[in-house]
């Protein structure tokens, strides 16, 4: 006691500055730049003149990008679209994730490491990859799952506009479940066998267990895992820009991220883009931390 | 995306930056002072040429044989709306841009408005009596050139002569009997269309409205009259929308896997498209080699001769901030006149050349290979009367990105919906007055 005591309060520690400047001047210049960036170049927009054949100028129009995203109908129309996203695909992610780990870390769980390396592999595969694989899977003309159903007298089309976010969520789910099972296993290993022996002793059967000791003690990895998934929800960009040209139900405004990419890249006006950006940012931020607030209220441990 | 993988490639992301910075630095010190030296021939200027155009370095290597002073690097980018022109519009801004780019004639006034084109006036401007008129003039705007015309996609009709054969259907010349071909084929098989739809193509719904008569874009008083939605265009919306309607069309994105398939086993038998689409149904369905053939476009009123063109055509441009922009110029007046690189790149598919004079471009006049595939048919012979019967009043505006995914929003979501497909077009109207006033344009 008496030796953090007397630890100098403030001390000029130059090895604490050489390890840690490389992270910041990195953080710095690959995180927070680009984000200021961002914010700077969304209260700005390039306006022509007369027939447009001229150099443009940039102009200051401060909340004006905001506004045109906010006022564009099929921009709130992605909005909600995702919102939507996130009310199938966190729950879906989230229950499947832990009902895989809690199956393969039970007591008769048969061959557990050769199937958790199975639902892994998806989350190897690159998201482009993996977009262009179910889209393969999802057309009529070269889908064998389709063709077989077709055959028996069912006809599926996931890609019609009533079915393509389950199929979008579906993707999702099929590359990144194995991934947040994995978190929930590593968990779920670093509960003390004592607690298992002492429960069995009580005579506890396997559902109590499972119920009032295993699921309390890996909340906060599924909370975790539940964080990850809205935020990687919110982002949701690279399934519908693969099977875009696949279905007429994928605009190319389609989520937020799509809107603000074909805003950049096809449109050119970056700033509207980045105002969008923004937006989608802020919202990813409320959710997050929404969520973090309703669960570690005090008192709210139902579970 | 749904989990901390971004962690990870972040961090790749980081240690690459790392890795780029050092070397960059390092490459900073040894480059330098090649801009402004003389070209001779043991120290050439160098220039990059951007392009999508599959083995148009057969070109680009025929000017490095034949120039000593100048030497050419080809790097591929991915066709323009698909991402080549962000790539270059980006490259503008962080001012280290390729020096020649190939452009759409849809997207000169696009780049114009972005200030992305260099002024080539003074090392091309003598040259345009080497073009067709028409073609010349897409890059010149207020008495600047901006670009030197390469080639034009003029519309043809390829389609599959056996089947049309075998059902005893005679060549649509007009739509009305289009529309009765189209009755006949899917009424031999259910799963045989006589073409596919593109909702996602929008130089091809443009070029179908253009052949109608629309003609959308025109200025006056210093500012533009948009007519999306004129007559013309809506008598060619409800049209398609019958055919749509009556199950007639398959309704498919081009070029897509699903389309692929479909063009090789015969299930869509026609495609409206460029001449350069010849290169792409070689190597898209070999196996059908013999049994395709070319028309012209079907017409509105019996007995007239319109065509129309895939978004007009192809150009190359000096992108604004290039070092050597003399010699960028040049190369991009070579490339497209000097009869042997046309001769090249219109063998590689690049399109109907732009030069006036084409009797030197050997490949025009006989090509076996290609022959071969549609039957033996001198299929250039149905181009050339296309392009001239193209409507070269056409003028493209600023924007033409913003039209274009308006209108494949609108005519997806239309189809989608079912609601008339003339909304659609009412629909980009607004949208395209929309976007070029709030781009601070003028409409009238």
């Amino acid at each position: 006691m008496a030796l953090t005591a007397s630890r100098p309060k403030r001390r000029f520690r130059p090895a604490l500055w050489v390890l840690t400047l490389p992270f910041v001047i990195m953080f710095a210049l690959f995180f927070i730049a680009p984000i200021v960036y961002a914010i700077v170049d969304s209260l700005f927009s390039t306006k022509a003149s007369g027939l447009g054949f001229g150099a443009p100028e940039k102009v200051f129009v401060f909340l004006d990008n905001y506004a045109a995203a906010l006022s564009n109908p099929s921009f709130v129309e992605s909005l909600g679209r995702l919102l939507l996203f996130s009310l199938i695909e966190v729950p879906l992610m989230v229950v499947t994730a832990l009902g895989l780990a809690l199956l393969l870390e039970s007591a008769r769980a048969r061959w557990p490491r050769f199937f958790r390396v199975l639902y892994f592999v998806p989350y190897g595969v690159p998201g482009v990859i993996a977009a262009l694989l179910w889209g393969f899977l999802y057309i009529p003309a070269t889908s064998p799952v389709l063709q077989g159903l077709a055959a028996v007298g069912i006809d599926v089309n996931p890609l019609s506009s009533s079915g393509v976010l389950f199929a979008i969520a579906n993707i999702a789910l099929w590359g990144f479940a194995g991934y947040n099972m994995l978190i929930l296993i590593a968990a779920l290993n670093a509960i003390p066998s004592e607690l298992y022996e002492a429960a069995r002793i009580d005579g506890a059967s396997e559902w109590s267990i499972t119920w009032n000791i295993k699921l309390p003690l890996v909340r906060p990895s599924v909370i975790l895992v539940t964080v990850f998934t809205i935020i990687g929800t919110l982002q949701l960009f690279v399934e519908p820009l693969v099977l875009r040209p696949l279905t007429t139900a994928i605009s190319s405004d389609y989520t937020p991220n799509l809107a603000a990419y074909n805003q950049s890249f096809a449109q050119g006006n970056p700033s509207l883009a980045a105002a969008m950006a923004v937006i989608v940012a802020l919202i990813g931020f409320v959710f997050s931390f929404g969520f973090l607030r309703l669960v570690n209220r005090k008192g709210n441990r139902a579970w | 995306m749904f989990g901390p993988r971004n962690n990870r490639t972040a961090r790749l992301a980081l240690a690459g930056a790392v890795t780029l910075g050092l070397v960059g630095g390092l490459a900073a010190c040894s480059s330098g002072g090649d801009s402004g030296s003389t070209a001779s021939a043991d120290n050439p200027v160098e220039i990059t040429f951007q392009s999508w155009v599959p083995n148009i370095d057969q070109a680009v290597d025929a000017f490095n044989a034949s120039h000593d002073d100048v030497k050419v690097t080809l790097e591929t980018v991915t066709a323009g709306p698909d991402g080549g022109y962000a790539k270059m519009l980006s490259a503008v801004q962080a001012g280290n841009p390729a020096d020649v780019a190939q452009l759409g004639y849809d997207a000169i006034p696009d780049f114009l408005v972005n200030d992305a084109l260099e002024d080539i006036t003074d090392y091309v401007g003598d040259s345009s009596d080497l073009f067709v008129p028409w073609q010349w003039n897409t890059g010149v705007f207020n008495d600047k050139v901006y670009a030197v015309p390469q080639a034009s996609g003029p519309l043809g009709q390829f389609y599959r002569k056996d089947i049309f054969d075998s059902l005893g259907i005679a060549y649509p010349t007009t739509w009305d009997e289009y529309y009765q071909a189209a009755k006949t084929i899917h009424a031999s098989d259910p799963n045989k269309y006589i073409t596919a739809f593109a909702f996602n193509q929008a130089p091809w719904l443009i070029g179908l409205s253009q052949q109608g008569g629309a003609n959308w874009f025109s200025t006056s008083d210093d500012a533009w009259n948009v007519t999306i939605d004129d007559e013309s265009t809506l008598k060619v919306a409800d049209f398609w929308q019958k055919l749509i309607d009556e199950g007639l069309v398959k309704i498919e994105a081009d070029f897509s896997s699903e389309w692929n398939a479909d063009i090789q086993n015969g299930n869509v038998a026609t495609w409206i498209s460029g001449s350069w689409a010849d290169a792409i149904l070689r190597g898209t369905a070999p196996d059908t080699a013999g049994k395709w053939a070319v028309g012209a476009m079907p017409q509105w009123q019996a007995g007239e001769d319109v065509s129309a063109t895939w978004a007009g055509g192809s150009a190359s441009a000096v992108l604004k901030g290039s070092k050597h922009p003399k010699e960028a110029a040049e190369f991009a007046l070579w490339l497209n006149s000097d009869p042997e690189s046309v001769n090249i790149l219109t063998n590689v598919g690049a399109g109907w050349p732009a030069i006036a004079d084409t009797s030197e471009i050997t490949s025009l006049q006989s090509d076996p290979e290609v022959f071969s595939f549609y039957g033996g048919q001198d299929i250039w012979d149905v181009f050339a009367a296309s392009d001239a019967a193209v409507d070269t009043s056409w003028k493209w505006p600023p924007l033409s990105s913003t039209l274009f995914s308006s209108l494949t929003d609108n005519v997806k979501s239309a189809v989608e919906g079912g609601t008339p497909l003339t909304d659609a077009y009412t629909k980009t109207q607004d949208d395209m007055v929309a976007a070029l006033k709030a781009k601070g344009i003028s409409v009238n």
